[in-house]
């Protein structure tokens, strides 16, 4: 039951920040390869304000939602002038500059040693100590951050997002500032990222670099791709599918430290078939007027 | 009025347009012709503001719009439809018609997908579609049409999003004969709209049957700048498409 309720914790922190990536990968076509680094900067915002501070639950959600968007504005400043390709590259060297500043700056991240101690939140004067009476609060608001994902899918925004996905010319040609719509795609995509970080960290109770890494990217790439990009129902699907399928290997005999290189590379077996077998549909092709 | 004025574009060492001016009224249609490589595409593509131009200046109902981004001239009434097919073929034709009603409108009013103003953009649009025939298509991917159904729909999207003044980049192009008389008639009906055509196009029998004007591109200089009968009836007209031997 115990492990029932951890794993519908984790499916729900990774639906948003999947759902989230899901919007600037899937409808936009951008392929952000820093966004486990907004999951990140989420996470320790919570950590470091609930271990130094006397944050509260809300306080700390929105902060560590606000720091995101707003780091994801001064990445979307500089990467969403750079096209395609450079784009890709430009998200990943932000990714390697917040990985470093987490082990380095160990004055405010504790370095690799990670902070510990972050407390269960409190509503009220009750302490979610139990994880099923924290299961509730998880699902509760990702059921709010699924339905406001999912009207942004289904409304102008989305279906803009989508358009100038497949031909940005004629977006622009009827009237769409790109730059904009796309910056400010980043920063609702990282602002979900930034809540599910948060989220995270309150269950853990721990954070440090390795659980931000860049497997935890293959994770939300596969997730994604796996679902069809810019589905919303299949990336639902396929988040449960994708955290629930390795948690078998936790009950077959093999050493404990191959469990997780285990789950990393079954993850990645699916991802090259999903790939190969998709691979004439999976993107509509970008045209260029 | 739509006015250009003296527009230079000057791409590396080459000038592809020098000092091209011209000036066309609410209603009227001017035919856009010339060789291959004479700079009607990049003509259009700085009035769209798709490339910069290095000199002159676009006015549109007095207005200088020289200095703005693409997106922001189309707001401000320039409408463009594409040689190579504008239309998001992923989409379906609904859907084509509702972006295009779906920028001119509030995004308060239409964030919510089952808002009021959706749902009349959404009978909008149906209307946009029936207007060209189709209304039976209005589910199907765009993608899946006919290229003169494509080019129905590019055309009527433009006008969906209420552009002014229409640039139409060769639209028989791709096109079928039968389809090409309904490209004419929904030309003919956004002229008597009151707005401003210019079309680039080879065949000049079919930019005679709606154009007052037509301006002649030469090495991205104006050539000729007449009523057609005098255009066709100007010896350097023959003489920049088939040499001075002919």
């Amino acid at each position: 039951m115990e492990y029932g309720i951890h794993l519908c914790i984790l499916v729900c922190i990774y639906l948003i920040l999947a759902q989230s990536f899901n919007i600037t990968l899937g409808l936009g076509r951008l392929l952000n390869l820093a966004h486990v680094a907004g999951y990140a900067i989420g996470a320790y915002v919570t950590a470091i304000g609930t271990t130094t501070g006397d944050m509260g639950l809300f306080t700390a959600i929105i902060a560590s939602s606000f720091t995101s968007g707003l780091l994801s504005l001064l990445l979307g400043g500089i990467a969403l002038r750079l096209s395609d390709d450079y784009f890709a590259i430009g998200t990943l060297a932000f990714s390697s500059i917040v990985s470093a500043l987490l082990i380095n700056c160990k004055g405010v991240t504790n370095g690799v040693l990670g902070i510990s101690g972050i407390p269960r939140p409190k509503i009220a004067d009750f302490e979610l100590l139990n994880n099923s009476s924290f299961l509730f609060l998880v699902f509760a608001i990702t059921f709010v951050c699924l339905a406001i994902i999912y009207i942004l899918f289904s409304g102008p925004f989305g279906r803009a997002l989508r358009a100038q996905g497949e031909n940005r010319s004629a977006l622009l040609a009827l009237g769409r500032d790109i730059r904009l719509m796309n910056t400010t795609a980043f920063f609702i995509s990282s602002s979900f990222a930034g809540l599910a970080g948060s989220l995270y960290a309150y269950y853990i109770n721990y954070v440090d670099p390795s659980s931000f890494s860049f497997s935890e990217m293959t994770l939300l790439l596969t997730i994604v791709i796996v679902g069809s990009p810019g589905s919303f129902w299949g990336c639902i699907g396929s988040t449960i599918f994708l955290v629930c399928i390795p948690e078998p290997l936790r009950f077959l005999d093999i050493p404990s430290y191959l469990v997780g290189p285990m789950r990393q590379l079954l993850q990645s077996v699916i991802l090259v078939l999903v790939v190969w077998l998709n691979r004439n549909r999976l993107f509509s092709l970008t045209r260029e007027v | 009025m739509f006015s250009v004025s003296d527009i230079s574009v000057q791409i590396g060492d080459s000038s592809i347009l020098n000092g091209i001016s011209c000036e066309v009224l609410p209603g009227e249609c001017v035919g856009v012709i010339g060789p291959n490589g004479s700079g009607k595409t990049t003509f259009f593509n700085a009035i769209s503001g798709f490339v910069v131009h290095q000199r002159g200046t676009i006015t549109l109902a007095g207005r200088d719009i020289s200095a703005l981004p693409p997106y922001s001239r189309a707001q401000h009434g320039i409408g463009r439809v594409f040689q190579n097919f504008g239309i998001f073929r992923d989409m379906t034709v609904l859907e084509n018609l509702i972006i295009a009603l779906e920028g001119r409108a509030s995004l308060r009013k239409t964030l919510l997908p089952w808002s009021s103003a959706n749902r009349a953009i959404r009978e909008e649009a149906k209307a946009f579609a029936a207007q060209v025939k189709l209304d039976a298509k209005i589910s199907s991917k765009a993608g899946t049409l006919s290229g003169g159904q494509m080019r129905l729909l590019e055309i009527v999207r433009t006008l969906a999003f209420g552009a002014e003044v229409l640039l139409l980049d060769e639209p028989t192009a791709g096109v079928s004969p039968k389809m090409k008389d309904e490209v004419a008639n929904l030309i003919r009906y956004v002229q008597s709209q009151g707005k401003t055509v210019l079309i680039i196009e080879h065949d000049i029998n079919f930019v005679q049957s709606f154009s007052s004007r037509v301006l002649v591109l030469d090495q991205g200089q104006v050539l000729l700048f007449d009523t057609p009968e005098n255009v066709t009836r100007d010896p350097r007209l023959h003489e920049i498409y088939f040499g001075k031997s002919f």
